[in-house]
């Protein structure tokens, strides 16, 4: 098996050199930043490309190498490169105003650093709205000993919501009118159907409640409109990755859109998780997956049969989706699925949005009658006004792990509280995820009625790091004005907001409370985020990390990386309009010389 | 003079910014609520048209404000008002405003400094409240509301009440008597929301002295219009 | 005692002696008839040849497994990763009916990365009438253990090792017996 996967991957590496001017020599590599067409068969528009094309080549490194990565501007604006999840010198981080001052039209910019990781990650313009016009492409790291998990090929499988729209014009599309993406608006007609579910007083009663918040329930998609593509392709386009029926296949899974999150499944194929955000973790197999922006996910598929498979990707509003084709042969094209019904948020996902507010008429909003669920029943436990949800010590709200009958004497509910939950009602058909609030509108079910990945399946494979108690805790509350479209942390914009300090040496918990009604996948550069899943040393190892509106979540992060690092919403619209910061990290070896000589080896 | 060099700064400094990974965009955009034809049951034709040009950050905007009807019959510019507004944010939906007014028609020009609100009530009710102060002050509000048929298919039905405080029998202005406007337009969106042509209807009548000041020199008090025109936004 | 009594004592008895027997050889995977393809427990003493197996995180080695049909062998299995893992011997389709039941386990907390946990094995054992993973063509050992498995293979069959802790198989651990005659 190794042998067959090696001597593929020699031949993928010298056709990707000769087919590609990006590998020089082994460890150096060259990029150009192009103005290009980007031609989605839907719609084509100018944007921004990697060596002429969008998405750009695949980078593959060797864990422990030095790479040098010559990045020169051909466009007439300046322009960056971050590399997203990769664990290198801040000064290499590439964010322009933190790590440097971005690459000036005609520069050529010569990043250098070491390779100290494996796994799947990507690399995006951080200049801008670059990125969302097609400035991004994906980093495979060859792991120098042997996987835990076995393939005999792999695909890269990189999404993108690509927009007629340039990102500068959607930004200010937003900034004059919030909605003006939204027609997944209720309309009278949606009134007078909901009237017959529901009747009209309760109907009235809803509108009246969401109109008093001026909040849409539908708006889970900020940004419509948009064509998924799957590696450049879109439905029409049909992306095809070929495999030999029996062979296990690897799927590096990459979220680069600017906004929309993914709901992945191939209908007939479960997917083994391997890795999340380019950490191992103990194989999980899933039937879906959702894939939030800026993730990443390796699976595992094992296609026994000859015949195509679709990659099926349906945006999380249920607004758009795309399918690639998995074939033994070339030409074989995969039905595609219809999209599902659109998801409504629910009062439970305004939890934390609301101090003060007056929950009294919500008495009357009968809760059972969800557009979006798929049986209709919700968990009957009595759901306590949003705010009380604050005093709660949940240890990472694993309830993931709680099947369906009744445990003999919950020797595996060690460590949590549970106050205000009430359990006989857990029994039941419908599992929890405690990362979307309970009673949520946006928790994902399966398609095919099986098992959806939950943060609460991923375990880390092996612990980077030791399990050690916080040696602080910074809240970090996520919020913002829909209305006006502005975006901040603690209510206060970038422009606004002092720097976030912390230690060298320090392990942070980082506590963040979503108090508006998107979902944030908020990712901190430069140091790894240990996700609170319960788990304790099991914590797997991300590098993005989603909160679902009206939750709250946790991560830790050991700081071992000096320097200034950005931490941010990865909603590019949201991150470009404040729910930004910059974290600078005080003491610390001084190594801010990224000259070869000088970095020690191994 | 001062204001635009406050102007300038603000823009300059936007544009100036050196941390493009953070930085915030500068805002800017034309919104046109309306360009129509307006058709009067008794055969009179007018062009009509209200928009703002806006530029600005979050926390304030400079907009330009132009409203007009051109009676195209006899050539003449019934009301042509432009106004210079400085919006800041004072609550999470409402803005405060402050700006001039100069309204240039046929006939004799008025200027009046604008203090006012703008935002977003409950139940998604756009409202616009200014006090104009001058010699010859008034309060005008008005309201909107965006009916979705369709999520393109929208029907708006709006109104506005204008209150004069004192007589301007120059330009017909009797002490409180209000005018009011109400219109109902069905729109649909044919190019994101850039272009959206409608058609409505719009009503316009005066009351109490400036309706008897209108009489007595043989205008009509009130008219009813057809209307038929686009919504522009970019 | 009457004779209805010694009846009915030896009845249960009887049935008792067969249950024993019958839990005794029974196999990791619902259904005993598959006792014919699978091969048998073997003997100490038949053992011909010894075959030391390790296992890391999620791989064996060696990957694959020569055997002659009908011979015994003797397995000795080290786990040298750094999670827990299985060495079971059975068919592809046993091993995915095992697999569900291992899963159970993991979410009562009995397999818990990188350990075994005994208190709560028992207690599943006790409400669920299994969790004790004590079958004899398989071994569960935690990180550093070493295990041994005696095996009769039989005449003709596609057999597997593989470990089922939940997504193990999935990722590849899993090796095939080639069966010479």
């Amino acid at each position: 098996m190794i042998r067959n996967t090696l001597v593929f991957a020699g031949l993928f590496g010298l056709s990707v050199s000769v087919l590609n001017p990006a590998v020089a020599e082994a460890g150096e590599y060259n990029l150009t930043v192009d103005r290009i067409t980007i031609d989605t068969g839907e719609f084509t528009r100018s944007g921004i490309g990697y060596n002429g094309a969008s998405p750009g080549p695949v980078l593959r490194f060797k864990e422990g190498e030095d790479v040098t990565i010559n990045v020169t501007n051909n466009l007439s604006e300046p322009t960056s490169i971050h590399w997203h999840g990769l664990i290198l010198p801040f000064d290499q981080d590439g964010v322009p105003g933190i790590s440097y001052d971005g690459i000036a039209p005609g520069e050529t910019f010569t990043y250098r650093f070491p390779i100290v990781q494996n796994g799947t990650y990507w690399f995006h313009s951080h200049s801008g709205f670059q990125e969302p016009d097609g400035a991004y492409g994906a980093i495979a790291i060859e792991n120098a000993k042997r996987e835990p998990f076995r393939y005999d090929r792999e695909h890269v499988i990189q999404l993108t919501d690509a927009h007629p729209h340039s990102g500068d014009r959607v930004m200010r599309n937003l900034k004059m009118s919030a909605d003006y993406y939204n027609r997944q608006q209720q309309t009278i007609g949606d009134f007078f159907s909901d009237s017959k579910k529901m009747g009209f007083g309760a109907t009235l009663n809803d509108r009246l409640a969401w109109g008093n918040m001026r909040m849409m329930k539908n708006d889970i998609e900020d940004v419509q409109g948009f064509t998924p593509l799957i590696n450049g392709q879109s439905t029409q386009q049909n992306w095809t990755g070929l495999f030999e029926p029996g062979e296990r296949v690897r799927l590096r899974l990459i979220n680069s859109s600017a906004m929309a999150y993914f709901d992945i499944r191939i209908p007939g194929l479960k997917m083994t998780v391997v890795q999340a955000d380019g950490n191992n973790v103990q194989p999980v197999t899933v039937d879906e997956l959702r894939i939030a922006v800026a993730e990443t996910y390796d699976v595992i598929v094992h296609p026994k049969e000859d015949q195509a498979y679709a990659v099926f990707a349906e945006s999380m509003g249920r607004t758009a989706s795309v399918r690639g084709t998995l074939a033994p042969r070339e030409g074989m094209i995969a039905d595609v699925p219809e999209l599902r019904e659109d998801p409504a948020l629910t009062m439970a996902d305004m939890g934390m949005a609301h101090e003060g507010m007056d929950h009294g008429n919500m008495g009357t909003m009968d809760h059972s009658n969800m557009p979006a669920m798929e049986n209709g029943s919700m968990p009957s436990h009595t759901m306590p006004d949003g705010t009380a949800m604050k005093g709660m010590k949940h240890e990472g709200m694993n309830h993931g792990a709680m099947p369906s009958h009744t445990m003999p004497n919950g020797t595996a509910m060690k460590g949590m509280t549970h106050e205000g939950m009430n359990h006989g009602a857990m029994a039941m058909g419908t599992s929890e995820d405690s990362f979307y609030a309970p009673g949520s509108g946006l928790k994902p079910t399966a398609a095919n009625g099986g098992k959806f990945l939950s943060y609460s399946d991923l375990r880390a494979q092996k612990p980077l790091y030791e399990d050690r108690e916080a040696t602080r805790e910074i809240e970090l509350r996520l919020t913002g004005n829909m209305e006006r479209y502005i975006w901040s942390i603690n209510d206060v914009k970038m422009s606004d907001a002092e720097p976030i300090v912390l230690k060298y040496g320090e392990r942070v918990r980082f506590k963040f409370v979503n108090e508006t009604m998107m979902s944030h996948p908020m990712h901190l550069h430069g140091m790894w985020s240990i996700l609170d899943t319960g788990k304790g040393k099991w914590d797997p190892i991300k590098h993005v990390v989603n909160v679902s509106p009206g939750t709250t979540a946790y991560m830790e992060t050991e700081v071992d990386a000096p320097g200034q690092w950005a931490f941010h919403c990865h909603l590019s619209y949201h991150a470009d309009s404040g729910m930004f910061r910059k974290v600078v990290v005080e003491g610390g070896p001084q190594s801010t010389d990224a000259d070869f000589g000088n970095v020690s080896g191994g | 003079m001062k204001h635009t060099l406050i102007w300038v700064g603000l823009i300059g400094s936007a544009i100036l910014s050196t941390s493009p990974s953070s930085a915030e965009s500068l805002i800017w955009g034309v919104q046109v609520e309306q360009l129509e034809h307006r058709y009067n049951d008794n055969g009179s034709n007018a062009i009509a048209w209200d928009g703002d040009a806006i530029v600005g950050t979050d926390e304030l905007k400079f907009v330009l404000r132009s409203e007009g009807e051109f009676e195209t019959d006899g050539d003449v510019m019934e009301t042509l008002e432009t106004q210079a507004r400085l919006q800041k944010p004072i609550s999470t939906f409402f803005d405060a405003v402050v700006g001039v007014r100069a309204d240039t028609p046929e006939g004799p020009d008025r200027f009046h400094g604008v203090v006012g609100v703008k935002g977003l009530a409950p139940q998604w009710f756009e409202v616009d409240a200014d006090l104009y102060l001058s010699e010859h002050p008034s309060f005008r509000v008005e309201a909107e509301y965006e009916a979705l048929i369709t999520n393109r298919l929208i029907l708006t039905p709006s109104i506005e009440v204008d209150i004069p405080f004192t007589d301007d029998r120059e330009i017909e202005i009797g002490a409180w008597g209000p005018k009011l406007e109400v219109g109902a337009r069905l729109s649909y969106d044919v190019l994101d929301r850039s272009i959206a042509p409608y058609v409505g209807v719009h009503y316009e009548r005066t009351f109490g002295e400036t309706r008897d000041i209108a009489l007595e020199d043989g205008k009509e008090g009130d008219a009813l219009f057809f209307v038929t025109g686009i919504r522009l936004m970019y | 005692m009457t004779k209805q009594t010694t009846k009915r004592a030896a009845f249960a008895a009887a049935f008792a002696m067969a249950f024993m027997v019958s839990t005794n050889f029974a196999i990791a995977s619902p259904g005993h008839s598959a006792k014919k393809n699978v091969g048998e427990p073997g003997k100490s003493s038949d053992v011909t040849r010894t075959i030391n197996v390790k296992m890391y995180d999620n791989y064996y080695e060696p990957e694959n497994i020569s055997a002659k049909e009908g011979e015994t062998v003797k397995f000795v299995v080290t786990n040298a990763g750094e999670l827990v893992h299985e060495f079971n011997i059975a068919t592809g389709e046993m091993h995915k009916a095992h697999q569900p039941e291992m899963m159970m386990m993991q979410e009562h907390g009995v397999l818990d990365g990188d350990r075994i946990n005994m208190e709560a094995a028992k207690a599943m054992q006790a409400s669920m009438g299994h969790g004790m993973h004590n079958d004899p063509n398989s071994v569960l050992l935690e990180p550093g253990k070493t295990g041994e498995v005696i095996w009769k293979f039989p005449e003709h069959a596609e057999l597997e090792f593989a470990c089922n802790v939940p997504g193990h198989y999935d990722a590849g651990m899993v090796g095939k017996f080639k069966l010479t005659h």
